[in-house]
Formats: structure tokens, C-alpha cells, sequence
């Protein structure tokens, strides 16, 4: 049991955690990660599919065994180096006690040049105390700090990974989508490009909170989403549907119809339209006909409707142009320039969440810099010689202070 | 304004010559001519990429050009500051041939001026790549001393040897800066990623390949803080670990695509 404790906490099983890591991010890089079954088998054969699928390897971030690895990271950063704490805060101590037991010193010195080490060392902030020196001392808790943002990151950033609610929605320009909790979202107006025609995705929104109270409206864009009420709302994608009027001359009523997808519009069942598609452009061909553009690339400089005209149950197929009336039955069928439309990711997540992830980032960049370039250190200068204790390697101070010498020693030599 | 990436590639490259034949005939002289060639590559770099910042109007980062070329920048501006700071010519027998080849790899991307999609136009956008460049360039000047350190090493066969030594601490010392600017780097892009597509990793290849890089690293400095390895045997993971980087920065774009793939076409 001791034995199994002191492996779980040893550095080496934190090593073989994460060349383990590393193992299972190479397949998950070289794989493609959850796509249908049968991608796998085109791609695979059969036989090597199911044994990618049965491993997990198609998944392989979700798998029991890649979460299990991270949990047990957490435990080794956790019983490895947050519970030596103490020997952090001790740190110094423990340097200055090496310091003071060291019975030769590492370098030796000629008469009066010990005074130019020790002025040295006060000019680049060393603490004086008797004949040791000390700088750095925060520098002791650089990897204690660096092992536990990581574990904040671990444990912050799978919470912020698993438990967003994220829904893709689309909302029509003038038009509004109420959430399950009664916010509701309003999208005023649209737009693809900006003044100077550059691509610039953006919506502008109105949301208000699910008792009516609180009102707030702004542009979203990509990057720059807005958050409210525990929702953050994204420009996501775009796409362009059609627009129709339907006039009945019997009643004189009209209704203006939104076309996302393909569908009927009739009154008695027999007589009316039925939209297919909308293309983004056509050529017109020397013989009057016309040859639909279906890439979307350009957008829509010269929108067409694909429809059948249906009168008493037959079908003809037809083109329509913006702007174009149709009339069957009792019926005027308008078409206008179609409207482009945001499609809008909302996440409802906790923005607390977030705040302890950037956090904790935050503190891994300090901590990193607290270990790499604030490592604790301890020099004790003596007439005939000094010595430099530190736990991390000090070639840059050792160079620095046999440089000191060796000039002053050259002739002509300063400081 | 091309002739200016032209002239650097150029000069970087008769410096990296020059700099080879003084170290082969132990000549000040040739040393110093080859400091002054790369120093007027880095100039005439330094003016390209200027220049491109504000013919594009914003910063010259935004694909696998212009982000090859601020690499290169990065590797021969740290060979200067460390030849300034220490005075070893080690640096930059290592920063010339290494910026020279990287430029030429970047004068190979398609160089067209594009407007910035509106994904990249971020303020992370610059802390990102921009430390994305100077992490590579830390991580490069180091694997470059782990070769220089092997070559060393055979002639000499001594660990204690104060040059190899020094090359040992200094590739240690370029590994903790790049480290540190390589967490910035992921940091900054999850940052991004959550305000431009909502999720803060989502494992893409790019994502993915900076944290096996980032782990590799972490590997190297422990055995090197806590077991205290040093040497031949660092040298060695430096030069793996820099084959990773390479891999993350251009081999990712080439063979694994995923969201960053904006980055492969100029
Ligand atoms: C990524 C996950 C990491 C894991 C699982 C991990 C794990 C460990 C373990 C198990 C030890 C040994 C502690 C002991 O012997 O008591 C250790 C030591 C250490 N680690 Fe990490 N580590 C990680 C990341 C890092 C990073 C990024 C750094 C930054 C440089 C770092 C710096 C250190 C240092 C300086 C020590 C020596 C501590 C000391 O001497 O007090 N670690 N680590």
C-alpha cells in the first residue's frame, strides 16, 4: 500500500501520465475524431474500423481511459506537489542552511575582491545577512503555483468543456426566439458586409430577460459576442432565405412568407406554389434559357426562384425573379429580394466558470515565470571565497560573478 | 516591395556562409563581415515586414507567409540580443542558417495580401501569433544548440567542457522562455477560441499538436530541475522537441487539417 502511495506521488508516474497524454493526443490528432461509422470503414476496411471504434480510438478524448489519466494527474499533481507547501515556504531556510554548512567554498577569491562581489550583489537586489546574500525568495513557490494552475486548469477547464447547454439557433431579421426559460432574443437587422464592403458578420440583438425587466440591445459579431443573464450569444454562421407575399383577391388579405426550406403554399390544397430552392444566381444562355450558379461563394447577386406552379393538382416547373407576380387561382404569388439571416450559437454557461479558467491561467504565465526567472538563491561571500546555493541551475549568476573578477583582474580592467 | 524579402533571403544566407567559413578558418574578420550581412538582412526583413503591416493595415501575422517570415524575424532578432548579451558566436552560427531556412520556407507559401476573415480579427489575435513566433524562435535557437552541442561533443567528449556547458545552460535557458511564450500561445488561443466559436479547445489538430509539444517540453524540464539531467542526453530531447515544433507549425497545415487550416492557404 506505502509502496503503491509513494508511486502515485512519484514524479516519474507524473511523467508516464503524460507521455500517456501524449500518446492518446497523437491518435486523436491522426484519426478524425467522432465521425460516422461508415467514414471509418471507407477509410479503414471493415475489420480495422470496429477495432478503431471498439478502443475508442474514434472518440478517443471522451474514453474512459483519457478521462481516467486526467484524473489521475490531478491526483499526482495533488499529492506530489500541493501537499509540499511546507517545504516551499521553507525553501530559503533550507538554502541558507546549505549556505552556512558548507565548510570550502566553491570559488576562491584574492584579497579585496570579495567587496566587489558583495557590492555586486547589492546592486542587483540581493538581501544582506551577515555574510549571506538572498534574492528571489517568492521564487520557492514558482512550481507549488505552476502544479496547482494546472490542476486549476483540469479541473476548471473540463467543467467549462462538459457543462455548457449549447444550442445553434436561426433567427430572421425583425423577428424573435424565445428561450426555455422566457429570455427573449430579438434580431433587429443583419448585415454580411460593413460600409466599406468588407466581410463583417453582424446582428444586432435585443434581449430581454425572462420577466420583461431588463432590456438590452447590441451588435454581436464574430468575436464579439454578448453575454446576458448567464447566456453568451454568438454570431455563429449566416444563410439566405427567400421572401414571397401571398395576396388573396377574394379577401384582399396578405401574408409575407419566409422560405428556409422547401414547402407548399396553397389555400384549397390543389391550386398554389411549391418552392424548391433559392440559387444564388443564373446565366442567361443565347436561346433565352437560363443556367442556374449553386455555389454560394459570391452570394446572391442575382437571386432565382425554383418553383412549381400547381393549378388544379398538375405541376410546372418554373424559374421566378425578384419582383415577379404570379397569379393562380385567386392567388398572387409576389416574389421579393430574399433576406440574409444570422444563425446564432447561445451557451448557457456560467460566466463564474470562466473567470476562475482565465484564472487560473493567468496565475500558470506568473507561476512559469516565478520558476524559470525567480529562482531562489543564496550566495555566501567570504574573504577567501564565496559559494552559490540554489536548487535550479545558476550558470548565469556563476558566469556573471567569475566575469566580475576575471575583468577587474585584466589590466586596465573596470567594472 | 518583394526585392526587400528577396535582399533578406539573400543576405541571410551569405552571412550563414560567411559565418561557416570563419568559424572554419577561426577568422575575427570573417565574423564580423557576417554580423553586418545579417544585420542589413535584418533590416531590409525588418522593412518587409513593415512595410506588409501597413500596406495589409493590420499586423503581418495573419497566415502561414507572413507567420514563416515573423518566425525567421524572431530567430535572428534573439541571436542578436543573446550575442549582444553573452558575446557567443555559437548563437549565431545557429540563428543565421536557421533564419535563412526559414525564410526560404516562407518565401515558398502563396504571399497575396488578404483581408483578415473576420475569425482572425481579434485582439488575441496578436498576443497569439505573435508569441507563437517567438516561442518557435526560442525553441529553434535551442534545438540548434543541441545539434551544436552533439558536434561539439564529438571532438570534445567532455561534459565538463565550459563551451559545452554553456551551450547545455544556454538551450535550457531558451527552453524556459519558449515554454513560458508557448503557454501564452495556448492560453491566448483558447481565450480567442471561446469568443470567436464558444468552446475553449475543442482538440483540433493544432490545438492538439501545441500540447503534445507543451508536454514534451514539460518532460524535458523536469528530468532537467529535478533529476538534473544534462548534457548529451538534454541535447538530444531538445532537437526531438524542436522536430515537434516544426511539426506543429507547418506539418499540422500540410497533413492534418482542422480549424486553424486557414492558416495553409494564403
Ligand atoms: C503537466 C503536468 C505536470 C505534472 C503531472 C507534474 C508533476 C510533477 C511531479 C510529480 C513532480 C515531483 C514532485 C516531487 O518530487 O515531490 C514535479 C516536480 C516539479 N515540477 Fe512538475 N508537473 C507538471 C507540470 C510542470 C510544469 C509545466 C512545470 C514548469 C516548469 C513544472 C515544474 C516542476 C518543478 C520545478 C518541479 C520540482 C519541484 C521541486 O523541486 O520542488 N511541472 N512535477
Amino acid at each position: 500500500m506505502k509502496k503503491v502511495f509513494s508511486f502515485m506521488r512519484s514524479m516519474r508516474f507524473g511523467m508516464i501520465l503524460l507521455i500517456l497524454v501524449m500518446a492518446c493526443s497523437l491518435i486523436g490528432s491522426l484519426i478524425p475524431q467522432g465521425e460516422p461509422a461508415m467514414r471509418y470503414v471507407r477509410a479503414y476496411g471493415a475489420g480495422n474500423a470496429n477495432l478503431l471504434l471498439a478502443v475508442g480510438f474514434t472518440d478517443i478524448f471522451h474514453t474512459w481511459y483519457f478521462i481516467g489519466l486526467e484524473v489521475l494527474l490531478c491526483l499526482n499533481l495533488i499529492l506530489c506537489s500541493i501537499l509540499r507547501f511546507p517545504s516551499a515556504m521553507r525553501h530559503m531556510e533550507t538554502l541558507k542552511k546549505q549556505a552556512k554548512a558548507k565548510e570550502e567554498m566553491d570559488f576562491c577569491l584574492a584579497p579585496g575582491e570579495a567587496e566587489r562581489i558583495r557590492e555586486h550583489l547589492l546592486r542587483m537586489h540581493f538581501h544582506k545577512q551577515d555574510s549571506l546574500y538572498t534574492k528571489n525568495g517568492t521564487g520557492a513557490y514558482g512550481s507549488f503555483l505552476v502544479h496547482l494552475s494546472i490542476l486549476m486548469v483540469l479541473l476548471f477547464g473540463s467543467l467549462a468543456l462538459l457543462t455548457p447547454q449549447v444550442k445553434d439557433q436561426t433567427v430572421m431579421p425583425e423577428s424573435s426566439l424565445t428561450l426555455e426559460d422566457g429570455t427573449v432574443i430579438e434580431c433587429l437587422s443583419f448585415h454580411i458586409e460593413d460600409g466599406d464592403g468588407r466581410l463583417d458578420y453582424a446582428s444586432v440583438l435585443r434581449i430581454t430577460s425572462p420577466d420583461g425587466r431588463t432590456t438590452r440591445e447590441q451588435e454581436i459579431r464574430v468575436n464579439e459576442p454578448m453575454t446576458f443573464g448567464g447566456y453568451k450569444i454568438y454570431q455563429q454562421t449566416y444563410g439566405t432565405a427567400g421572401r414571397l407575399t401571398a395576396r388573396n383577391l377574394a379577401d384582399g388579405t396578405e401574408d409575407t412568407f419566409t422560405l428556409t426550406e422547401p414547402c407548399f403554399l396553397s389555400i384549397d390544397s390543389k391550386n398554389g406554389i411549391y418552392y424548391n430552392a433559392l440559387y444564388p444566381g443564373y446565366v442567361e444562355e443565347e436561346d433565352g434559357s437560363y443556367t442556374l450558379i449553386t455555389s454560394t461563394a459570391l452570394g446572391y447577386g442575382n437571386p432565382v426562384y425554383s418553383i412549381e406552379s400547381i393549378t388544379d393538382g398538375s405541376a410546372v416547373s418554373v424559374l421566378a425573379f425578384p419582383g415577379e407576380t404570379m397569379q393562380i387561382g385567386d392567388i398572387t404569388f409576389t416574389f421579393k429580394d430574399p433576406v440574409e439571416y444570422p444563425g446564432l450559437r447561445i451557451k448557457h454557461v456560467s460566466l463564474v466558470l470562466y473567470g476562475f479558467l482565465y484564472f487560473s491561467f493567468g496565475l500558470m504565465v506568473a507561476a512559469l515565470y516565478l520558476t524559470f526567472f525567480r529562482a531562489p538563491v543564496c550566495v555566501r561571500v567570504e574573504e577567501d571565497g564565496y559559494c552559490i546555493v540554489s536548487g535550479k541551475s545558476q550558470e548565469g549568476l556563476e558566469i556573471a560573478l567569475q566575469t566580475l573578477i576575471s575583468k577587474q583582474n585584466e589590466p586596465g580592467g573596470t567594472l | 516591395m518583394n526585392v526587400l524579402l528577396f535582399a533578406s533571403l539573400i543576405l541571410y544566407f551569405a552571412a550563414s556562409v560567411l559565418q561557416f567559413l570563419a568559424v572554419a578558418a577561426k577568422k575575427e574578420l570573417l565574423h564580423r563581415i557576417a554580423r553586418w550581412v545579417m544585420a542589413a538582412g535584418f533590416l531590409s526583413h525588418t522593412a518587409f515586414t513593415v512595410w506588409r503591416g501597413f500596406a495589409a493595415g493590420r499586423l503581418p501575422l495573419a497566415n502561414q507567409f507572413e507567420f514563416a517570415s515573423a518566425f525567421a524575424w524572431a530567430v535572428t532578432l534573439m541571436g542578436f540580443l543573446l550575442y549582444r548579451k553573452l558575446g557567443q558566436e555559437g548563437v549565431l552560427t545557429i540563428a543565421m542558417p536557421a533564419a535563412f531556412l526559414i525564410l526560404s520556407y516562407a518565401a515558398f507559401q502563396p504571399r497575396e495580401i488578404k483581408e483578415l476573415m473576420p475569425a482572425l480579427r481579434s485582439v488575441w489575435f496578436g498576443l497569439h501569433i505573435g508569441s507563437a513566433a517567438f516561442s518557435y524562435a526560442a525553441f529553434a535557437i535551442a534545438g540548434g544548440l543541441g545539434v551544436g552541442y552533439l558536434m561539439k561533443f564529438r571532438k570534445v567528449a567532455d561534459q565538463q567542457d565550459p563551451g559545452l556547458k554553456q551551450m547545455d545552460y544556454l538551450a535550457y535557458r531558451m527552453i524556459c522562455l519558449g515554454f513560458l511564450l508557448l503557454t501564452v500561445v495556448i492560453f491566448s488561443g483558447a481565450i480567442w477560441a471561446e469568443q470567436a466559436w464558444s468552446s475553449w479547445w475543442s482538440w483540433d489538430p493544432k490545438e492538439t499538436w501545441a500540447l503534445i509539444t507543451w508536454i514534451f517540453y514539460a518532460i524535458y524540464l523536469h528530468q532537467r530541475l529535478r533529476l538534473k539531467w544534462q548534457g548529451k542526453r538534454m541535447a538530444v530531447l531538445a532537437i526531438v522537441a524542436l522536430v515537434l515544433v516544426l511539426f506543429t507549425f507547418a506539418g499540422v497545415n500540410l497533413l492534418l487539417p482542422g480549424l486553424h487550416s486557414y492558416a495553409s492557404n494564403g
